[in-house]
């Protein structure tokens, strides 16, 4: 039995109809109960990886395996052991949130007891009691979102992939299906989830790997990635009062929309925290998040 | 899972979506009674009542090809805008549970014509011990149609083509060929053609179990059954060899 949930090795994928290459030469392990999340900007390959481990996309080249079995040759195995919450998917008109989680444990093969007792808890966990016999469509998409969720948390599936799971959600929701999420981890059963929210990759994962244009450009733990930027703090300043030199001779400086973020070590980072504040700005002084690694890996090129 | 629970998954995912949809949507009744009750009452004014039981005929096999063919347009629904068909393909549920399971959901939508129109069509002279081969008739057209309905729904890249293939096939399956009209009256060419659809053959066969025995060159009951039985099998194996469960 291999200690990983997912292996892929190599793994390429073309859509021959656009002719785009969406994956390229992607080697990743996953390991069993993890949170690993794929880390990239809209477009960048996440959901082709996620769609080919959960058997739902062929891929073009390449081999994963998926709980230990091929996902291009063995896909009926995997299927048996895993859920999904597909990317901006929908839920079904006047069926009520109950509707949606019972029957569909129901199709997978659960008996009614233990679907009804999975239906229930995952309601009270992802609060939708108030709500679980209101139809689908009267419901705030926020609200729908957290039902779509709840079809795959309530399985008993040992790994479950999530795709952007909390787009467009507000910040309580958000939390409440990491906590959610982290529940089930610690039922030592596995999660891939793709983001393009960094705190999320940052607070949720065990693990994360950063895509690019279909690339694996990094990977590790959040904490690992943080070795990778230079810089310990970053300070940002709104009304600067200081030349560009100025700045520069501080550390690296990011012009974000109407401040400036300077990206340097610790104790340049306090004098020049100490100095705008001298000179009227508003500053703000912070660590380095994972959000300063993946512009910096993503957006220099663009730039 | 084994045949005993897919079929059980497709009785819950058409359970699911229809039961559940009819129960807090009734709009969807009016709907499926529109087309086959509207075609039954403008054969039946404009023929002066004598084509009725042709009208109850067609309008039943028109009930069951359209929400079979339909699924053109709600399996590319639940495919790209629900997301629902990615949400089973990685579950234990296969493919063909899934089809069946959509299938179910067309004909229990269809149910409420159905305890209309048949027990018109006994009324109307249906002995009641032919009931069995009008609903194997019926039950052929049915699958027939749901199988070329999904398999269209699989090659589908957006929702409107997919409303659209359904009507189109909707038109072709059961309003095109002989059910709301005597076959005798086609050229001979187009009867052949219309041979190669199996709801001639339903609409011939429950003419024959009503006393009405068709009088058609080539076509007797058996190759009516044979025909039927061709279609639904060649119907069958193309969606399940061809129809994209995973994306290529």
């Amino acid at each position: 039995m291999t200690l990983n949930s997912i292996e892929a090795v190599s793994l390429s994928k073309i859509y021959h109809r656009s002719r785009t290459q969406a994956l390229s030469d992607i080697t990743l392990s996953i390991g069993r109960g993890e949170i690993f999340t794929l880390l990239g900007r809209n477009g960048a390959g996440k959901t082709t990886f996620l769609r080919i481990a959960a058997t739902q996309l062929m891929p073009t080249k390449g081999k994963i395996s998926v709980l230990g079995h091929d996902a291009r040759d063995e896909p009926l195995e995997i299927r048996r052991k895993i859920a999904v919450v597909p990317q901006e998917g929908g839920t079904i008109g006047p069926l009520t949130p109950w509707d949606h989680i019972y029957l569909t444990l129901l199709a997978r093969g659960l008996s009614r007891g233990e679907a009804r007792g999975r239906a229930e808890k995952t309601i009270e966990q992802l609060e939708l009691t108030e709500y679980r016999n209101q139809p689908a469509d009267s419901l705030s998409g926020g609200l729908r979102q957290r039902v779509r969720v709840a079809m795959a948390v309530a399985t008993d599936a040992d790994l479950i992939f999530l795709d952007e799971p909390t787009l467009g959600l507000d910040a309580v929701s958000r939390r409440r299906i990491w906590g959610v999420l982290n529940e089930i981890q610690k039922e030592g059963r596995s999660l891939l989830l793709t983001t393009h929210y960094i705190d999320e990759a940052e607070i949720l994962s065990n693990e994360v790997a950063v895509i690019d244009r279909g690339r694996k450009v990094l990977s590790g733990s959040p904490t690992e990635l943080l070795r990778n930027v230079k810089e310990r703090v970053r300070v940002d300043i709104v009304g600067s009062t200081f030349s560009s030199e100025e700045l520069n001779s501080y550390g690296r400086v990011v012009k974000l929309a109407e401040r400036f973020r300077v990206l340097t070590d610790d104790q340049r980072g306090r004098e020049l925290a100490d100095e705008a504040m001298k000179r009227g700005s508003d500053v703000g002084l912070a660590r380095v998040s994972l959000e300063d690694l993946f512009v910096d890996l993503v957006g220099r090129e663009e730039e | 899972m084994n045949a005993t629970r897919q079929f059980r998954a497709a009785v819950i995912i058409g359970y699911m979506l229809s039961i559940t949809w009819l129960r807090r949507n009734l709009m969807s009744l009016v709907w499926l009674f529109a087309t086959p009750f509207s075609l039954l009452f403008i054969i039946t004014v404009t023929t002066g009542g004598r084509s009725f039981a042709l009208g109850v005929v067609g309008s039943l096999l028109l009930v069951l090809s359209t929400v079979g063919t339909g699924i053109a347009g709600d399996a590319t629904w639940y495919r790209l805008e629900t997301k629902l068909q990615d949400f089973f393909v990685a579950s234990p549920v296969n493919q063909i549970g899934y089809l069946l399971g959509i299938a179910f959901a067309g004909l229990f939508f269809a149910s409420p014509a159905l305890v209309v129109l048949l027990p018109l069509l006994v009324y109307i002279g249906l002995p009641l011990i032919s009931l069995p081969v009008v609903l194997l008739s019926l039950a052929g057209v049915w699958l027939f149609s749901s199988a070329i309905g999904y398999l269209v729904s699989t090659f589908t890249s957006n929702l409107r083509n997919g409303w659209q293939s359904g009507l189109l096939l909707s038109v072709l399956v059961g309003i095109i060929p002989p059910v709301f009209y005597p076959a005798e009256i086609l050229p001979h060419n187009i009867l052949l053609v219309a041979y190669a659809i199996p709801t001639t053959h339903a609409a011939l066969l429950i003419r024959d179990a009503m006393g009405a025995a068709p009088n058609l060159p080539y076509w007797s009951p058996l190759t009516g059954w044979l025909l039927i039985a061709v279609s639904l099998a060649i119907a069958l194996a193309v969606t399940s060899r061809v129809a994209r469960w995973r994306q290529p």
